[in-house]
Protein backbone atom coordinates (compact mmCIF):
# COMPACT_ATOMS: atom_id res chain seq x y z
CA UNK A 1 0.00 0.00 0.00
CA UNK A 2 1.42 3.37 -0.90
CA UNK A 3 1.16 6.20 1.62
CA UNK A 4 0.31 9.74 0.64
CA UNK A 5 3.68 11.47 0.80
CA UNK A 6 2.61 15.09 1.22
CA UNK A 7 4.38 16.52 4.28
CA UNK A 8 2.35 17.49 7.34
CA UNK A 9 2.01 21.11 8.48
CA UNK A 10 4.28 20.48 11.44
CA UNK A 11 7.10 19.20 9.24
CA UNK A 12 6.77 22.21 6.96
CA UNK A 13 7.02 24.65 9.89
CA UNK A 14 9.83 22.81 11.65
CA UNK A 15 12.07 21.47 8.91
CA UNK A 16 13.40 17.92 9.40
CA UNK A 17 17.13 17.56 9.97
CA UNK A 18 19.08 15.99 7.14
CA UNK A 19 22.27 14.12 7.85
CA UNK A 20 24.72 13.68 4.98
CA UNK A 21 27.24 10.88 5.31
CA UNK A 22 30.77 11.04 3.90
CA UNK A 23 29.76 8.83 0.96
CA UNK A 24 26.97 11.21 -0.02
CA UNK A 25 24.05 9.09 1.37
CA UNK A 26 21.38 11.17 3.04
CA UNK A 27 18.90 10.39 5.79
CA UNK A 28 16.31 12.77 7.26
CA UNK A 29 14.98 12.82 10.81
CA UNK A 30 11.66 14.52 11.50
CA UNK A 31 11.52 17.00 14.39
CA UNK A 32 10.21 15.59 17.64
CA UNK A 33 6.54 16.28 18.42
CA UNK A 34 7.16 16.16 22.17
CA UNK A 35 7.50 19.97 22.84
CA UNK A 36 4.25 20.57 20.96
CA UNK A 37 2.45 17.89 23.01
CA UNK A 38 3.77 19.34 26.29
CA UNK A 39 2.59 22.85 25.37
CA UNK A 40 -0.86 21.46 24.51
CA UNK A 41 -1.10 19.61 27.87
CA UNK A 42 -0.14 22.71 29.87
CA UNK A 43 -2.61 24.91 27.95
CA UNK A 44 -5.38 22.32 28.40
CA UNK A 45 -4.73 22.13 32.16
CA UNK A 46 -4.90 25.92 32.61
CA UNK A 47 -8.00 26.26 30.44
CA UNK A 48 -9.86 23.46 32.23
CA UNK A 49 -9.00 25.03 35.61
CA UNK A 50 -10.45 28.34 34.44
CA UNK A 51 -13.59 26.79 32.96
CA UNK A 52 -14.48 24.63 35.97
CA UNK A 53 -13.67 27.39 38.44
CA UNK A 54 -11.33 25.12 40.36
CA UNK A 55 -9.89 27.01 43.28
CA UNK A 56 -7.04 25.54 45.24
CA UNK A 57 -7.53 27.94 48.17
CA UNK A 58 -11.18 26.86 48.65
CA UNK A 59 -10.04 23.26 48.65
CA UNK A 60 -7.55 23.97 51.47
CA UNK A 61 -9.99 26.15 53.45
CA UNK A 62 -12.98 23.80 53.39
CA UNK A 63 -11.28 20.39 53.55
CA UNK A 64 -11.72 20.36 57.34
CA UNK A 65 -15.51 19.93 57.00
CA UNK A 66 -14.92 16.58 55.37
CA UNK A 67 -13.39 15.33 58.61
CA UNK A 68 -16.26 16.79 60.66
CA UNK A 69 -18.71 14.61 58.74
CA UNK A 70 -16.35 11.66 58.86
CA UNK A 71 -16.09 12.01 62.68
CA UNK A 72 -19.89 12.01 62.95
CA UNK A 73 -20.01 8.68 61.13
CA UNK A 74 -18.07 6.99 63.93
CA UNK A 75 -19.00 5.04 65.80
CA UNK A 76 -21.51 3.72 63.27
CA UNK A 77 -25.01 2.81 64.39
CA UNK A 78 -24.73 -0.99 64.52
CA UNK A 79 -28.38 -1.39 65.43
CA UNK A 80 -29.26 -0.05 61.99
CA UNK A 81 -27.63 -3.03 60.23
CA UNK A 82 -30.79 -5.22 59.94
CA UNK A 83 -32.38 -2.46 57.85
CA UNK A 84 -29.30 -2.39 55.55
CA UNK A 85 -29.40 -6.06 54.51
CA UNK A 86 -32.33 -5.86 52.12
CA UNK A 87 -31.03 -2.83 50.09
CA UNK A 88 -27.53 -4.31 50.10
CA UNK A 89 -28.82 -7.57 48.62
CA UNK A 90 -30.82 -5.55 46.08
CA UNK A 91 -27.64 -3.73 45.08
CA UNK A 92 -25.72 -6.98 44.60
CA UNK A 93 -28.59 -8.59 42.70
CA UNK A 94 -28.89 -5.58 40.40
CA UNK A 95 -25.21 -5.57 39.55
CA UNK A 96 -24.93 -9.34 39.13
CA UNK A 97 -27.96 -9.71 36.88
CA UNK A 98 -27.23 -6.47 35.01
CA UNK A 99 -23.61 -7.43 34.35
CA UNK A 100 -24.67 -10.87 33.12
CA UNK A 101 -27.33 -9.57 30.74
CA UNK A 102 -25.10 -6.78 29.43
CA UNK A 103 -22.19 -9.14 28.84
CA UNK A 104 -24.33 -11.64 26.92
CA UNK A 105 -25.88 -8.93 24.79
CA UNK A 106 -22.62 -7.30 23.75
CA UNK A 107 -21.20 -10.47 22.14
CA UNK A 108 -23.13 -10.28 18.83
CA UNK A 109 -22.78 -6.50 18.67
CA UNK A 110 -19.01 -6.66 19.16
CA UNK A 111 -18.69 -9.18 16.33
CA UNK A 112 -20.56 -6.71 14.10
CA UNK A 113 -18.09 -3.99 15.14
CA UNK A 114 -14.94 -5.98 14.36
CA UNK A 115 -13.49 -4.79 11.07
CA UNK A 116 -11.41 -7.97 10.69
CA UNK A 117 -14.57 -10.12 10.64
CA UNK A 118 -17.07 -7.80 8.93
CA UNK A 119 -15.64 -6.33 5.76
CA UNK A 120 -18.48 -3.89 5.17
CA UNK A 121 -17.07 -0.63 6.56
CA UNK A 122 -20.49 0.94 6.98
CA UNK A 123 -21.74 -1.87 9.20
CA UNK A 124 -18.73 -1.73 11.53
CA UNK A 125 -18.75 2.08 11.63
CA UNK A 126 -22.46 2.07 12.44
CA UNK A 127 -22.15 -0.34 15.37
CA UNK A 128 -19.03 1.39 16.68
CA UNK A 129 -20.93 4.68 16.63
CA UNK A 130 -23.82 2.95 18.39
CA UNK A 131 -21.47 1.80 21.17
CA UNK A 132 -20.00 5.30 21.48
CA UNK A 133 -23.46 6.83 21.81
CA UNK A 134 -24.51 4.34 24.49
CA UNK A 135 -21.19 4.86 26.33
CA UNK A 136 -21.62 8.63 26.49
CA UNK A 137 -24.79 8.18 28.58
CA UNK A 138 -23.79 8.18 32.26
CA UNK A 139 -25.16 5.21 34.22
CA UNK A 140 -27.05 7.56 36.51
CA UNK A 141 -28.84 9.13 33.53
CA UNK A 142 -29.69 5.69 32.10
CA UNK A 143 -31.07 4.71 35.51
CA UNK A 144 -33.15 7.91 35.62
CA UNK A 145 -34.57 7.21 32.15
CA UNK A 146 -35.19 3.58 33.15
CA UNK A 147 -37.20 4.66 36.19
CA UNK A 148 -39.44 6.72 33.89
CA UNK A 149 -39.98 3.72 31.64
CA UNK A 150 -40.11 0.81 34.10
CA UNK A 151 -41.07 2.63 37.28
CA UNK A 152 -39.11 3.02 40.51
CA UNK A 153 -37.23 0.05 41.91
CA UNK A 154 -34.49 -2.46 41.29
CA UNK A 155 -35.66 -3.39 37.79
CA UNK A 156 -34.74 0.07 36.49
CA UNK A 157 -31.37 -0.25 38.24
CA UNK A 158 -30.74 -3.64 36.63
CA UNK A 159 -31.49 -2.21 33.20
CA UNK A 160 -29.10 0.71 33.81
CA UNK A 161 -26.31 -1.64 34.89
CA UNK A 162 -26.94 -3.90 31.89
CA UNK A 163 -26.74 -0.98 29.47
CA UNK A 164 -23.51 0.26 31.01
CA UNK A 165 -21.94 -3.22 31.02
CA UNK A 166 -23.06 -3.74 27.43
CA UNK A 167 -21.31 -0.58 26.24
CA UNK A 168 -18.17 -0.99 28.34
CA UNK A 169 -17.49 -4.72 27.86
CA UNK A 170 -18.65 -4.49 24.24
CA UNK A 171 -16.05 -1.89 23.36
CA UNK A 172 -13.25 -3.88 24.98
CA UNK A 173 -14.46 -7.12 23.38
CA UNK A 174 -14.48 -5.74 19.83
CA UNK A 175 -11.02 -4.27 20.32
CA UNK A 176 -9.79 -7.69 21.44
CA UNK A 177 -11.45 -9.35 18.46
CA UNK A 178 -9.78 -6.87 16.14
CA UNK A 179 -6.34 -7.62 17.57
CA UNK A 180 -6.87 -11.40 17.60
CA UNK A 181 -4.49 -13.55 15.56
CA UNK A 182 -6.15 -14.06 12.17
CA UNK A 183 -3.88 -16.97 11.23
CA UNK A 184 -6.11 -19.57 12.82
CA UNK A 185 -9.14 -17.82 11.30
CA UNK A 186 -7.61 -18.21 7.85
CA UNK A 187 -6.79 -21.85 8.55
CA UNK A 188 -10.33 -22.75 9.62
CA UNK A 189 -11.78 -20.83 6.69
CA UNK A 190 -9.49 -22.86 4.43
CA UNK A 191 -10.80 -26.12 5.83
CA UNK A 192 -14.32 -25.21 4.79
CA UNK A 193 -15.92 -23.56 7.81
CA UNK A 194 -18.59 -20.92 7.46
CA UNK A 195 -18.22 -17.46 8.94
CA UNK A 196 -20.00 -18.11 12.25
CA UNK A 197 -18.22 -21.41 12.94
CA UNK A 198 -14.88 -19.77 12.17
CA UNK A 199 -15.58 -17.02 14.69
CA UNK A 200 -16.74 -19.62 17.21
CA UNK A 201 -13.64 -21.83 16.82
CA UNK A 202 -10.81 -19.43 15.88
CA UNK A 203 -11.64 -16.08 17.49
CA UNK A 204 -13.72 -17.07 20.52
CA UNK A 205 -11.05 -19.25 22.22
CA UNK A 206 -8.60 -16.34 21.86
CA UNK A 207 -10.82 -13.66 23.37
CA UNK A 208 -12.89 -15.68 25.86
CA UNK A 209 -10.60 -15.66 28.95
CA UNK A 210 -9.90 -11.96 28.57
CA UNK A 211 -13.58 -11.26 28.03
CA UNK A 212 -14.64 -13.05 31.22
CA UNK A 213 -11.95 -11.12 33.05
CA UNK A 214 -13.32 -7.85 31.67
CA UNK A 215 -16.85 -8.78 32.70
CA UNK A 216 -15.71 -9.62 36.24
CA UNK A 217 -13.85 -6.32 36.45
CA UNK A 218 -16.92 -4.51 35.21
CA UNK A 219 -19.05 -6.36 37.78
CA UNK A 220 -16.76 -5.13 40.58
CA UNK A 221 -17.30 -1.56 39.45
CA UNK A 222 -21.01 -2.16 39.00
CA UNK A 223 -21.48 -3.01 42.69
CA UNK A 224 -20.20 0.47 43.49
CA UNK A 225 -22.27 2.09 40.74
CA UNK A 226 -25.38 0.20 41.81
CA UNK A 227 -25.05 1.58 45.33
CA UNK A 228 -25.66 5.14 44.14
CA UNK A 229 -28.41 4.34 41.64
CA UNK A 230 -30.91 4.60 44.50
CA UNK A 231 -30.42 8.37 44.34
CA UNK A 232 -32.59 8.47 41.25
CA UNK A 233 -35.00 5.89 42.64
CA UNK A 234 -33.53 2.81 40.99
CA UNK A 235 -33.40 0.80 44.24
CA UNK A 236 -30.57 -0.53 46.36
CA UNK A 237 -28.33 1.09 48.96
CA UNK A 238 -28.45 4.55 47.36
CA UNK A 239 -32.08 4.86 48.39
CA UNK A 240 -31.42 4.63 52.14
CA UNK A 241 -28.06 6.40 51.77
CA UNK A 242 -29.83 9.41 50.27
CA UNK A 243 -32.49 9.32 53.01
CA UNK A 244 -30.04 9.11 55.90
CA UNK A 245 -27.84 11.89 54.52
CA UNK A 246 -30.98 13.99 54.12
CA UNK A 247 -31.82 13.41 57.82
CA UNK A 248 -28.17 14.05 58.73
CA UNK A 249 -28.03 10.69 60.53
CA UNK A 250 -24.34 10.30 59.89
CA UNK A 251 -23.92 7.35 62.26
CA UNK A 252 -26.35 5.38 60.08
CA UNK A 253 -24.64 6.65 56.92
CA UNK A 254 -21.42 5.29 58.44
CA UNK A 255 -23.09 1.88 58.92
CA UNK A 256 -24.25 1.80 55.30
CA UNK A 257 -20.80 2.78 54.01
CA UNK A 258 -19.06 0.12 56.14
CA UNK A 259 -21.46 -2.55 54.85
CA UNK A 260 -20.80 -1.40 51.28
CA UNK A 261 -17.05 -1.26 51.84
CA UNK A 262 -16.88 -4.81 53.19
CA UNK A 263 -19.06 -6.11 50.35
CA UNK A 264 -16.94 -4.41 47.70
CA UNK A 265 -13.72 -5.73 49.23
CA UNK A 266 -15.09 -9.29 49.31
CA UNK A 267 -16.33 -9.11 45.72
CA UNK A 268 -13.09 -7.56 44.47
CA UNK A 269 -10.99 -10.20 46.24
CA UNK A 270 -13.02 -13.06 44.79
CA UNK A 271 -13.08 -11.52 41.33
CA UNK A 272 -9.37 -10.73 41.16
CA UNK A 273 -8.64 -14.28 42.33
CA UNK A 274 -10.84 -15.64 39.54
CA UNK A 275 -9.27 -13.29 37.00
CA UNK A 276 -5.75 -14.36 37.96
CA UNK A 277 -6.82 -17.96 37.27
CA UNK A 278 -8.20 -17.05 33.83
CA UNK A 279 -5.19 -15.68 31.99
CA UNK B 1 -6.82 -32.87 -11.24
CA UNK B 2 -6.18 -29.14 -11.03
CA UNK B 3 -6.18 -27.20 -14.29
CA UNK B 4 -5.10 -23.55 -14.64
CA UNK B 5 -6.06 -21.97 -17.98
CA UNK B 6 -4.74 -18.46 -18.72
CA UNK B 7 -5.10 -17.57 -15.04
CA UNK B 8 -4.30 -13.98 -14.04
CA UNK B 9 -4.66 -12.13 -10.79
CA UNK B 10 -4.45 -8.38 -10.33
CA UNK B 11 -4.76 -7.04 -6.78
CA UNK B 12 -7.11 -4.08 -6.15
CA UNK B 13 -4.09 -1.75 -5.81
CA UNK B 14 -2.89 -2.71 -9.30
CA UNK B 15 -0.16 -5.17 -8.31
CA UNK B 16 0.05 -8.11 -10.68
CA UNK B 17 -0.07 -11.35 -8.66
CA UNK B 18 -0.31 -13.90 -11.47
CA UNK B 19 -0.10 -13.64 -15.25
CA UNK B 20 -0.71 -16.18 -18.05
CA UNK B 21 -0.59 -19.20 -15.76
CA UNK B 22 -1.28 -22.50 -17.51
CA UNK B 23 -0.75 -25.61 -15.43
CA UNK B 24 -2.08 -29.11 -15.08
CA UNK B 25 -1.61 -30.91 -11.79
CA UNK B 26 -2.62 -34.56 -11.66
CA UNK B 27 -3.85 -36.48 -8.63
CA UNK B 28 -1.12 -37.82 -6.36
CA UNK B 29 1.63 -35.47 -7.53
CA UNK B 30 4.17 -34.01 -5.10
CA UNK B 31 5.01 -30.52 -6.35
CA UNK B 32 7.32 -27.76 -5.15
CA UNK B 33 6.68 -24.17 -6.16
CA UNK B 34 9.85 -22.09 -6.01
CA UNK B 35 10.53 -18.41 -6.60
CA UNK B 36 11.60 -15.26 -4.82
CA UNK B 37 9.52 -13.60 -2.12
CA UNK B 38 6.71 -11.69 -3.76
CA UNK B 39 6.97 -13.64 -7.02
CA UNK B 40 3.42 -14.97 -6.62
CA UNK B 41 3.94 -18.37 -4.98
CA UNK B 42 1.42 -17.76 -2.20
CA UNK B 43 -1.05 -16.22 -4.63
CA UNK B 44 -0.81 -19.27 -6.88
CA UNK B 45 -1.33 -21.64 -3.96
CA UNK B 46 -4.21 -19.68 -2.45
CA UNK B 47 -6.01 -19.30 -5.75
CA UNK B 48 -6.55 -23.08 -5.73
CA UNK B 49 -8.95 -22.98 -2.76
CA UNK B 50 -10.03 -19.43 -3.63
CA UNK B 51 -8.61 -17.89 -0.48
CA UNK B 52 -7.42 -15.36 -3.06
CA UNK B 53 -9.86 -15.18 -5.99
CA UNK B 54 -8.34 -14.90 -9.48
CA UNK B 55 -9.32 -12.03 -11.77
CA UNK B 56 -9.30 -13.77 -15.15
CA UNK B 57 -8.88 -17.18 -16.74
CA UNK B 58 -10.19 -20.53 -15.55
CA UNK B 59 -9.23 -22.64 -12.58
CA UNK B 60 -10.81 -26.08 -12.57
CA UNK B 61 -10.56 -28.76 -9.92
CA UNK B 62 -11.85 -32.10 -11.21
CA UNK B 63 -13.60 -30.17 -14.01
CA UNK B 64 -15.40 -27.87 -11.58
CA UNK B 65 -14.77 -24.16 -12.14
CA UNK B 66 -13.64 -22.90 -8.74
CA UNK B 67 -14.56 -19.29 -9.48
CA UNK B 68 -18.18 -20.18 -10.24
CA UNK B 69 -18.92 -21.97 -6.96
CA UNK B 70 -21.49 -20.59 -4.55
CA UNK B 71 -20.22 -19.93 -1.04
CA UNK B 72 -21.76 -23.20 0.16
CA UNK B 73 -20.16 -25.19 -2.67
CA UNK B 74 -16.87 -23.40 -2.06
CA UNK B 75 -16.91 -24.47 1.59
CA UNK B 76 -17.58 -28.05 0.47
CA UNK B 77 -14.60 -27.83 -1.90
CA UNK B 78 -12.38 -26.47 0.86
CA UNK B 79 -13.30 -29.48 3.03
CA UNK B 80 -11.38 -31.59 0.49
CA UNK B 81 -8.34 -29.29 0.39
CA UNK B 82 -6.02 -29.20 3.37
CA UNK B 83 -3.92 -26.14 4.00
CA UNK B 84 -0.67 -25.76 5.95
CA UNK B 85 0.86 -22.39 6.81
CA UNK B 86 4.32 -21.04 7.58
CA UNK B 87 3.18 -19.75 10.97
CA UNK B 88 1.06 -22.90 11.66
CA UNK B 89 -2.11 -20.84 12.32
CA UNK B 90 -3.32 -22.94 15.22
CA UNK B 91 -5.57 -21.62 17.96
CA UNK B 92 -2.72 -21.38 20.46
CA UNK B 93 -4.80 -20.77 23.56
CA UNK B 94 -6.48 -24.14 23.45
CA UNK B 95 -5.41 -27.79 23.49
CA UNK B 96 -3.88 -29.75 20.65
CA UNK B 97 -6.85 -32.09 20.32
CA UNK B 98 -9.36 -29.25 20.14
CA UNK B 99 -7.36 -27.82 17.24
CA UNK B 100 -7.52 -31.12 15.40
CA UNK B 101 -11.23 -31.50 16.19
CA UNK B 102 -11.99 -28.20 14.41
CA UNK B 103 -11.56 -30.19 11.18
CA UNK B 104 -14.89 -31.93 11.94
CA UNK B 105 -16.84 -28.77 12.74
CA UNK B 106 -18.18 -28.08 9.21
CA UNK B 107 -19.92 -31.47 9.19
CA UNK B 108 -21.50 -31.18 12.64
CA UNK B 109 -25.15 -30.34 13.30
CA UNK B 110 -25.80 -26.78 14.40
CA UNK B 111 -26.38 -27.43 18.11
CA UNK B 112 -23.13 -29.33 18.60
CA UNK B 113 -21.27 -26.79 16.47
CA UNK B 114 -22.40 -23.94 18.70
CA UNK B 115 -21.76 -25.76 21.95
CA UNK B 116 -18.48 -27.30 20.81
CA UNK B 117 -19.40 -30.84 21.80
CA UNK B 118 -17.51 -33.57 19.94
CA UNK B 119 -18.46 -37.22 19.70
CA UNK B 120 -16.21 -39.94 21.05
CA UNK B 121 -15.60 -41.32 17.55
CA UNK B 122 -14.45 -37.88 16.36
CA UNK B 123 -12.06 -37.65 19.29
CA UNK B 124 -10.68 -41.09 18.45
CA UNK B 125 -10.25 -40.04 14.81
CA UNK B 126 -8.43 -36.87 15.91
CA UNK B 127 -6.15 -38.90 18.19
CA UNK B 128 -5.37 -41.27 15.30
CA UNK B 129 -4.33 -38.31 13.15
CA UNK B 130 -2.07 -37.07 15.93
CA UNK B 131 -0.59 -40.55 16.17
CA UNK B 132 0.14 -40.57 12.43
CA UNK B 133 2.37 -37.50 12.81
CA UNK B 134 3.92 -38.93 15.99
CA UNK B 135 2.65 -36.41 18.49
CA UNK B 136 -0.11 -38.36 20.25
CA UNK B 137 1.30 -37.79 23.75
CA UNK B 138 0.80 -34.02 23.37
CA UNK B 139 -2.93 -34.34 22.64
CA UNK B 140 -4.12 -32.61 25.81
CA UNK B 141 -1.36 -30.02 26.04
CA UNK B 142 -2.03 -26.39 25.22
CA UNK B 143 -0.63 -25.47 21.80
CA UNK B 144 1.38 -22.48 23.06
CA UNK B 145 3.53 -24.88 25.05
CA UNK B 146 4.75 -26.76 21.97
CA UNK B 147 7.82 -26.10 19.84
CA UNK B 148 7.50 -24.89 16.25
CA UNK B 149 8.08 -28.35 14.78
CA UNK B 150 5.47 -29.87 17.09
CA UNK B 151 2.98 -27.14 16.19
CA UNK B 152 3.48 -27.76 12.49
CA UNK B 153 2.75 -31.46 13.06
CA UNK B 154 -0.43 -30.52 14.93
CA UNK B 155 -1.40 -28.43 11.90
CA UNK B 156 -0.66 -31.44 9.71
CA UNK B 157 -2.84 -33.64 11.94
CA UNK B 158 -5.67 -31.09 11.68
CA UNK B 159 -5.35 -31.24 7.91
CA UNK B 160 -5.31 -35.06 7.88
CA UNK B 161 -8.46 -35.10 10.02
CA UNK B 162 -10.16 -33.32 7.13
CA UNK B 163 -9.38 -36.38 4.98
CA UNK B 164 -8.32 -34.16 2.09
CA UNK B 165 -7.48 -35.15 -1.48
CA UNK B 166 -5.17 -32.16 -1.93
CA UNK B 167 -2.83 -30.50 0.57
CA UNK B 168 -1.58 -26.96 -0.05
CA UNK B 169 1.42 -25.99 2.08
CA UNK B 170 2.58 -22.38 2.19
CA UNK B 171 6.23 -22.30 3.32
CA UNK B 172 5.59 -25.12 5.82
CA UNK B 173 9.22 -25.45 6.93
CA UNK B 174 10.42 -21.83 6.67
CA UNK B 175 10.00 -21.26 10.41
CA UNK B 176 11.67 -24.54 11.41
CA UNK B 177 15.27 -25.57 12.02
CA UNK B 178 16.91 -27.79 9.34
CA UNK B 179 16.44 -31.05 11.26
CA UNK B 180 12.79 -30.43 12.15
CA UNK B 181 12.21 -29.24 8.59
CA UNK B 182 13.29 -32.68 7.34
CA UNK B 183 11.01 -34.43 9.81
CA UNK B 184 8.05 -32.41 8.54
CA UNK B 185 9.05 -32.95 4.89
CA UNK B 186 9.26 -36.70 5.61
CA UNK B 187 5.69 -36.49 6.95
CA UNK B 188 4.56 -34.82 3.73
CA UNK B 189 6.29 -37.46 1.64
CA UNK B 190 4.73 -40.25 3.67
CA UNK B 191 1.28 -38.70 3.31
CA UNK B 192 1.78 -38.28 -0.43
CA UNK B 193 3.05 -41.83 -1.01
CA UNK B 194 0.87 -43.81 1.39
CA UNK B 195 -2.41 -41.94 1.16
CA UNK B 196 -2.09 -40.73 -2.44
CA UNK B 197 -2.87 -37.14 -1.50
CA UNK B 198 -1.74 -34.45 -3.95
CA UNK B 199 0.77 -32.23 -2.13
CA UNK B 200 1.70 -28.76 -3.40
CA UNK B 201 4.37 -26.94 -1.40
CA UNK B 202 5.72 -23.40 -1.60
CA UNK B 203 9.30 -23.62 -0.51
CA UNK B 204 12.42 -21.47 -0.30
CA UNK B 205 14.83 -24.33 0.38
CA UNK B 206 15.74 -25.46 -3.12
CA UNK B 207 17.73 -28.46 -1.92
CA UNK B 208 14.74 -29.76 0.08
CA UNK B 209 12.46 -29.15 -2.89
CA UNK B 210 14.72 -31.12 -5.23
CA UNK B 211 15.23 -33.93 -2.74
CA UNK B 212 11.59 -34.51 -1.79
CA UNK B 213 9.39 -33.34 -4.66
CA UNK B 214 8.84 -34.98 -8.05
CA UNK B 215 8.03 -31.85 -9.97
CA UNK B 216 9.15 -28.23 -9.62
CA UNK B 217 7.29 -25.13 -10.77
CA UNK B 218 9.32 -21.90 -10.89
CA UNK B 219 7.51 -18.59 -10.59
CA UNK B 220 8.90 -15.18 -11.43
CA UNK B 221 6.92 -11.94 -11.42
CA UNK B 222 3.64 -13.86 -11.47
CA UNK B 223 4.54 -16.05 -14.43
CA UNK B 224 5.50 -19.71 -14.64
CA UNK B 225 9.09 -19.65 -15.95
CA UNK B 226 9.91 -23.30 -15.29
CA UNK B 227 7.80 -26.43 -15.00
CA UNK B 228 9.40 -29.84 -15.04
CA UNK B 229 10.73 -32.82 -13.06
CA UNK B 230 13.13 -32.00 -10.23
CA UNK B 231 15.93 -33.83 -12.06
CA UNK B 232 15.85 -31.15 -14.78
CA UNK B 233 16.53 -28.31 -12.35
CA UNK B 234 20.09 -27.05 -12.76
CA UNK B 235 21.98 -23.82 -12.18
CA UNK B 236 20.55 -22.32 -15.38
CA UNK B 237 16.97 -22.95 -14.27
CA UNK B 238 17.69 -21.50 -10.82
CA UNK B 239 19.14 -18.28 -12.19
CA UNK B 240 16.10 -18.05 -14.48
CA UNK B 241 13.75 -18.35 -11.50
CA UNK B 242 15.72 -16.36 -8.95
CA UNK B 243 17.27 -13.81 -11.33
CA UNK B 244 20.82 -12.53 -11.15
CA UNK B 245 22.48 -12.44 -7.77
CA UNK B 246 23.52 -8.78 -8.00
CA UNK B 247 20.04 -7.65 -9.00
CA UNK B 248 18.77 -4.93 -6.65
CA UNK B 249 15.77 -5.51 -4.38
Amino acid sequence: MRRNDSTSLFDRLFKPVTYTLSDGHQVTQKRSRLPLVLVLIVVATIVSGEVTGFSFSTLVRRIGYFFVILRDMFPPDWAYMPRVWQPLMDTIKMSLLGSFIGALLCIPFSVLCASNLIHNRFVTAFFKLFYSVVRTLPTLVIALIATYIFGLGTFAGTVAIAVFTFAYCGKILYEQIETADMGSYEALEALGMGRLSTIRYAIWPQVFPQFISTVLFCFEGNVRYASILGYVGAGGLGLILNERIGWMEYARVGMILIALFITVVIIETVSSYLRSKLI
Amino acid sequence: MIQFTDVAKVYPNGTVGLKDVNLRIDDGEFIAIIGRSGAGKSTLLRSINRMHPITSGNLNIDDVDVEKLSSRELRRLRRRIGMIFQSFNLVTRTTVIRNVLTAFVPDMPLARRVLGIFRRQDKLKALECLDKVGILEKAFTRVDQLSGGQQQRVALARTLAQNPSIILADEPVAALDPVTARVVMDDFKKINREMGITVIINIHHVELALEYCDRVIGIKEGMVVFDGPSSHVDQKVLSLVYGEIDEKE
